[in-house]
């Protein structure tokens, strides 16, 4: 396998480190030594040096979910994501993607989603219809919120209707690449998803970017991309913060004690922590987790579920047991993913999870 | 009976095991076998970097609870498999690797806080719980572990007290094997036992020593209650420049006998100019000194006039607090990448431990010894655990890597002398086989000659325990 240069380094750097093996969210989860970065990082330079097949490895590397805990721990710098990333591209490039993987990367090429959806539902299609006319602002959804978590996407509408927001929702979204990033990293494919979602963001003045996911490629993966947008983009939660600031978006307490769950993509990408909290503050108060802001643990998500479900409940359950050793028995979410994954296993954990729309809802 | 393993029975064990653990916590993977073979042991990183595969394990199993374990070594007894416990790989001593194959047992499922107990100032905790995860909990209820190893996020419960590790601030609050008060082992015919309900007793020998630091080899501590602290309302530190560590060792002493600081680290002259000047910024030649004292704020203030007092008898000069916050700030970084020695330098830390009157020779013999055999090799050392009798020293040997042989079973060889020499020097000063990292493969050879006739203690035991010798076979000399 032929690794870049700058990868190379890094994989040579945390294959013998083991300091950040207490923050891998999928490895606390599993209790798997694997799902560690310097076990990723191992079973990469032993490929480097022909030692196993790449073949061997390819699922540990697709049961990263690339939340840059490991490179928020490290003190130096390495960047196991970085790899992590550069490895699944290169299993692309010689057909050594695992079968239950490359499926997923079909859709995406085929419909702009991991999850092969062409249609959304019957509601969520009238709510998108009412908001086809041509705004300045305009509403992204993304695809996990509006193929797999309809009320999320009905209710973010909602929430801009009830502060008299005018805005447009696409009835065809393009797909952001965010999920083609993640399968197979910075391939010719992806890029040119990424350049014509940003055809299609640049039509627009302001782009709220409801998914954290989508938020992270736009704001930040675009720039290392090469992909311009000129729009501008902003966070859902940012966005609905300043509509709170200038009371536009009625607030009332409900008198609930809350935990907030920081999407790794808000609190560690765009470093963005506190719009969140004080939309949570103006309904309910607020607790904190332990591992909060940039140390957030993450929760789990719609597409990794595809292919290694009990994992991802697993992962749910320990962020619920984060919350419960505070004393926390509601989680906020900001994001579809974690809202969906948490909610799986919500019952059965005796716990109660309510994103921001639901708590700015009532 | 001896008996050759073929396809056919390999099958049959592992459908067992599967039906012991659960199929999903039982793997023949390339990916788990390569990762549990390689720990932090220089030998087993080296040969990895030269592209040659570590022995691997044929099976590697994740139990729940002391109850699957106990199923799983009750099977490894019948077909007499090794069984080789795996915490967190973070050993430097190679106690984790499965040398000789058979099934490797982690113990990261066992990662279950039971109770947080603050009226009995503990934490009940699997033992595959990373420290750190216990230190969180701890820091929820406004309690510390007070156990700062290096290793503190990349080291299970289990780990330390298979090795009996150490943290920085042992000098206050104790070794791993005092901060345990009752345990839960499986033993290796797969009973399973509880140790004494609390461990200062007059009840027979303590149970709990006799596995703590017992490396796997005599059966598999599952559950552990680890002590709590409350946090200390005052943490102040002091830095100090001796003109040599003879002086530094005597004000040592004498402090010892009126109170205990958490931290205290002397630095040889070498290690001054190197690694404190690269973190913590000193430029001055001499030994320095970090100490930090902690508790109670009117008993730091106290603690602070002595120790200003007794160190100023000796000639110390007072740098003030900011090198030692500074230090304590970065205590971790010195272990990173690209702060750490790291492959292609052949590196080891040597920590043995002796009384005052012994350990300041213990060092320069060991330097004298590595420096004169192996020029190649540069010598520096730290002390940074103390008791009221002595001190241990962390001497470490670096070989650059142009001076390393390329072929892993010479570069092997070179590594096996300069630990061989150092150690042996250690003991022939009056030092021990190891102070806190344990002994694993690396050191096992040298155990008999630090224990003479004494061994057999450790080998009837042994005996007793595992008549089969299926538990980490070849580690600690057993």
């Amino acid at each position: 396998m032929i690794m870049s240069e700058k990868s190379k380094q890094h994989v040579d750097s945390c294959r013998f480190c083991w300091m950040c093996h207490h923050i891998c969210p999928i490895g606390n989860a599993t209790g798997q030594e694997r799902n560690t970065a310097r076990a990723r990082a191992l079973g990469i330079s032993l490929v480097n040096r022909e030692a196993i097949d790449l073949s061997e490895i390819m699922d540990n590397i697709y049961e990263c979910c690339t939340c840059g805990a490991c490179v928020h721990d490290c003190v130096t710098g390495w960047d196991p994501v970085m790899f992590t990333k550069e490895t699944r591209l290169k299993a692309a490039l010689e057909d050594k993607t695992p079968d239950y993987i490359k499926p997923l990367i079909a859709n995406c090429l085929a419909t702009g989603n991991a999850y092969g959806k062409t249609e959304i539902c019957d509601r969520l299609a009238q709510s998108v219809k009412a908001h086809a006319d041509k705004k300045d602002i305009l509403l992204f959804l993304g695809a996990d919120a509006r193929f797999m978590a309809c009320e999320q996407a009905l209710k973010a509408i909602k929430v801009l209707e009830k502060a008299g927001v005018e805005f447009t929702v696409l009835e065809k979204e393009p797909a952001s690449g965010v999920q083609l990033d993640f399968l197979i990293g910075a391939a010719n494919e992806t890029k040119a998803q990424m350049e014509e979602c940003a055809e299609v963001l640049n039509k627009y003045k302001t782009v709220v970017l409801y998914d954290p996911n989508d938020a992270k490629a736009v704001k930040q993966l675009y720039k290392e991309y090469g992909v311009e947008v000129a729009a501008n983009a902003v966070t859902y939660t940012s966005f609905l913060a300043d509509l709170i600031k200038e009371g536009k978006l009625e607030t009332k307490q409900s008198g609930r004690t809350v935990v907030f769950q920081d999407p790794y993509q808000l609190s560690r990408d765009l470093e963005e922590t506190e719009e969140a909290r004080e939309i949570v503050k103006a309904y309910a108060k607020l607790d904190e987790m332990l591992l909060n802001r940039a140390e957030t643990v993450w929760a789990g998500n719609i597409l990794m579920a595809q292919y290694m479900p009990e994992v991802i409940k697993l992962v749910a359950k320990r962020r619920i047991f984060n919350a419960k050793s505070v004393g926390a028995n509601t989680i906020v979410t900001a994001s579809v993913a974690e809202y969906v994954s948490l909610k799986a296993v919500a019952e059965e954990e005796n716990s109660e999870i309510i994103s921001i729309e639901d708590l700015i809802l009532g | 009976m001896q008996y050759q393993m073929n396809e056919f029975l390999f099958a049959m064990i592992l459908t067992e095991l599967e039906d012991a653990v659960g199929k999903e916590n039982c793997s023949t993977r390339a990916i788990d076998k390569v990762t549990h073979s390689v720990d932090y042991y220089w030998l087993s990183r080296m040969w990895a970097d030269r592209g040659c595969r570590m022995p691997e394990a044929d099976i590697v199993v994740c139990p729940n609870d002391a109850e699957e374990v106990s199923k799983v070594l009750k099977i490894a007894n019948y077909y007499k498999l090794p069984v080789t416990t795996w915490g967190a790989g973070g050993g430097t001593q190679g106690g984790a690797i499965p040398v000789a194959g058979g099934i490797l047992l982690d113990t990261k499922r066992m990662n279950k806080i039971y109770e947080v107990n603050t009226d009995g100032m503990y934490i009940e905790c699997g033992t595959g719980a990373i420290y750190k995860h216990i230190e969180w909990a701890a820091n929820e209820v406004g309690k510390a572990t007070m156990h700062y190893p290096s290793s503190l996020t990349c080291s299970t419960v289990g780990g330390f007290l298979a090795h009996r590790g150490i943290g920085v601030v042992s000098t206050k609050y104790g070794k791993i094997d005092d901060m345990v008060l009752q345990m839960e082992v499986v033993l290796p015919n797969g009973d399973i036992i509880n140790t004494s309900p609390a461990p200062k007793h007059a009840a027979g020998p303590d149970l709990n020593q006799i596995f703590i630091g017992s490396e796997g080899t005599l059966g598999i501590i599952t559950k552990a209650q680890i002590r709590i602290f409350d946090q200390p309302e005052e943490r102040r530190f002091r830095g100090f420049l001796f003109q040599d560590m003879t002086g530094a060792f005597k004000a040592s002493r004498e402090l010892l006998q009126k109170f205990k600081p958490s931290v205290m680290r002397l630095y040889d002259e070498a290690e001054t100019v190197s690694l404190i000047k690269k973190i913590v910024g000193v430029e001055r030649k001499g030994a320095f000194m970090n100490v930090a004292y902690e508790g109670a704020k009117e008993m730091v203030e106290v603690e602070e006039k002595i120790l200003l007092d007794t160190f100023k008898k000796y000639g110390a000069e007072d740098l003030g607090s900011e090198y030692g916050e500074k230090w304590w700030k970065e205590k971790i970084t010195f272990f990173y990448p690209g702060h750490m020695m790291d492959i292609p330098q052949c590196f080891g830390t040597m920590d043995t431990i002796a009384p005052y009157g012994k350990i300041e020779e213990i060092y320069w013999a060991m330097k004298e010894a590595i420096e004169t055999n192996f020029p190649q090799a540069k010598f520096i050392a730290h002390f940074s655990h103390w008791y009221e009798w002595g001190a241990m020293v962390y001497d470490r040997f670096i070989v650059d890597g142009k001076d390393v042989p390329k072929d892993p079973v010479e570069a092997l060889r070179l590594h096996q002398a300069i630990w061989t020499c150092g150690v042996r020097t250690a003991l022939a000063h009056g030092g021990v086989v190891n102070d806190h990292h344990g002994v694993g493969i690396k050191l096992g050879r040298l155990m008999k000659e630090q224990y003479g006739p004494a061994m057999q203690v450790f080998e009837g035991l042994k005996k007793t325990l595992d008549p089969n010798g299926i538990m980490n076979p070849f580690k600690l000399g057993l």
